[in-house]
């Protein structure tokens, strides 16, 4: 039996982390990878991101200056580099002398260590999968001895889950993204398929403000999606007051009048719904109980 | 009869006879105008007006009254329910509800009879803006001297005889008659097994003793989720109003373990006048925390003064 390996966020790596990332839409992967990035520049690393395309970096990095990453800054200065060995087919052969070589001359240039984020394509991983575990192996030893955290991105839409789990088994862990909020009550986190918001703990007035300003910000960003229904993951919700649920009306409400937009809400506790029933709160336009 | 805004009559009765002849026509004039009908009585008078109706009592629905008349605030929900659902025609305009509501007096306690007064005085604001007709049969052979004295001040007309109507001159307008009912203190707490002080950012600690204290009481799950609600929404409103410390109190009696929220009272009694006894609309800014109070708990008292507020809230164990 597989044990499922566990979850870091990506604001808690730290130097010999080397975690696996198994995305689902291009919006996780922008996400962690803008984390990461950002968190670097911050900790005086160097970042190193193999790209699994030769495209300029503009092209490559764009989104990160959605993440508010001085693009052309960071690459004129170092700080960022993109390097295009996995691009080519036999790119993955000595990509664990790479990073040696890179964590070197990192340190070398006065810097504080390195963050490297590789993707391997599926069509060049191919039918190489042995090459693919054999550079995961050797590059592990490269992360037991140098200052070097990594991630490796795997999209989950191409490989299928019998080729991702034993390259998930190479890893330290998964990374995640960051927690939205955490506090002693509530953690909020992002999710992707599909894409919303996952409540865990209790919603109270104390950090109803957080949560609305997560729900602000996720339905801002559900407003540039193809679909735009938000999905609300609430089986780990253990309390919530009527503030935050008459906040959720409200926002449900906004959406609908917006456009027929909905906020979905999953796995909702019986007494919530009680509760829900007894405002009228239950027949809300734009507001979903799913079962 | 036709008559148009809310109407809410109280039926006195002394026999099976006096009680058709101020149902039966009611309910066939409630059909032939396309009201939806419903009929939430005692058994006995459920099968009366069933015989009495004939083929026409399939259009009606009718309730054993104690199945309805559980506790005051919740059936006041149910009906606002009811009506919200019924309210409307196919085509979305409005339709009457006519309800003949014959409440459970009987096996009540001095507590819960005084709040099922209360009921029957705020259903008059409750529906006060609605086109709903409900009458309210009062059983003389059973009920007592204060049960039938409070109904002709509770009800602002009387309906006796085949069609004989008459004005309540006794009629007590809700406000007064809530200030009344509110007039003698809460029965002094006994020593509570358990107290929590709590002040701003604390509901957390009240809500959990609660909870706690609900599960040994044997509450399942799903009731100590309504306690936390119900215990938090209180708590809330305590420290916004009642100058931001607040006490949770906890005890039990015979078959109800009671949960106390008092404070000091340095803001009251700002808010509205019926706080909680009346359905706030779902898009309201405010008004759902004791709305939401009052629905979970099974009976809820609540005193507000300058001197310092108290919502106590009964779950049935």
């Amino acid at each position: 039996m597989r044990v499922t390996t566990a979850l870091t966020a990506v604001g808690r790596m730290r130097a010999g982390d080397h975690l696996f990332l198994g995305y689902g839409t291009d919006e996780e992967r922008d996400a962690v990878l803008a984390a990461f990035v950002l968190d670097g520049l911050a900790s005086g690393h160097r970042c190193l991101v193999l790209a699994p395309v030769d495209a300029p970096p503009d092209v490559t990095l764009g989104f990160l200056e959605h993440s508010g990453v001085d693009l052309l800054g960071a690459l004129t200065e170092r700080h960022l580099v993109v390097d295009t060995q996995l691009a080519t087919a036999d790119g993955l052969w000595d990509v664990d002398d790479l990073v040696r070589r890179e964590a070197q001359r990192a340190v070398a240039d006065g810097l504080l260590g390195l963050r490297v984020s590789m993707e391997i394509l599926h069509s060049h991983a191919g039918d190489a999968f042995k090459t693919l575990k054999d550079s995961e192996v050797l590059l592990d030893q490269v992360f037991g001895t140098h200052p070097v955290l990594g991630i490796c991105l795997y999209d989950r839409r191409v490989f299928a889950r019998r080729e991702l789990d034993p390259l998930d088994d190479l890893h330290h862990g998964r990374v995640g993204a960051d927690p939205v909020w955490q506090d002693e009550l509530l953690l909020i986190s992002r999710t992707f398929s599909p894409p919303g918001l996952a409540l865990t703990g209790d919603v109270d007035d104390s950090n109803v403000t957080a949560f609305a300003r997560a729900l602000h910000a996720e339905t801002l960003r559900a407003a540039h999606r193809a679909v735009t229904d938000t999905h609300l993951d609430l089986r780990g919700l253990g309390f919530v007051d009527v503030c935050a649920l008459r906040l959720l009306v409200f926002t449900a409400l906004g959406l609908s009048a917006a456009g027929g937009h909905r906020l979905v809400l999953h796995g909702v506790a019986p007494h919530v719904r009680k509760v829900m029933r007894v405002t009228g709160w239950d027949r809300v336009p734009g507001l979903e109980l799913a079962l | 009869m036709r008559r148009t805004g809310f109407v809410h009559q109280a039926l006195a009765y002394d026999s099976d006879e006096a009680f058709l002849a101020g149902t039966e026509p009611y309910v066939r004039d409630g059909l032939a105008d396309g009201d939806a009908v419903l009929a939430v009585v005692k058994r006995q008078n459920i099968a009366l007006l069933r015989d009495a109706l004939g083929n026409s009592s399939r259009e009606v629905e009718f309730i054993d009254s104690d199945h309805w008349y559980g506790y005051p605030s919740r059936t006041l929900g149910q009906y606002h329910a009811y009506c919200t659902e019924h309210g409307r025609t196919a085509a979305g305009g409005p339709r009457r509800v006519r309800v003949i509501g014959e409440p459970v007096w009987s096996r009540r306690g001095e507590l819960e009879t005084r709040e099922w007064m209360r009921y029957e005085s705020l259903l008059n604001v409750a529906f006060a803006r609605s086109g709903h007709w409900i009458v309210c049969p009062y059983d003389r052979r059973a009920l007592s001297e204060q049960v039938l004295t409070a109904a002709a001040r509770t009800h602002p007309e009387l309906l006796h005889g085949r069609g004989g109507m008459a004005l309540s001159g006794a009629y007590a307008y809700p406000e007064d008659f809530c200030a009344e009912s509110d007039a003698d203190a809460l029965e002094p707490a006994p020593e509570p097994a358990r107290e929590v002080l709590f002040d701003r950012g604390g509901s957390v600690v009240a809500r959990y003793a609660a909870a706690e204290f609900a599960r040994r009481g044997g509450l399942s799950e799903e009731r100590v989720g309504d306690v936390m609600s119900a215990v938090h929404e209180s708590a809330l409103n305590a420290l916004r109003f009642g100058g931001g410390r607040a006490v949770l109190r906890l005890w039990s009696r015979p078959s109800y373990l009671v949960f106390e929220i008092a404070d000091s009272g340095a803001n009251a009694p700002v808010g509205p006048r019926f706080p909680g006894h009346l359905p706030p609309a779902p898009q309201a800014s405010s008004g759902h925390g004791m709305w939401v109070a009052r629905q979970l708990s099974d009976l809820l008292e609540q005193r507000i003064a300058r001197g310092g507020s108290v919502v106590r809230m009964h779950f049935r164990a």
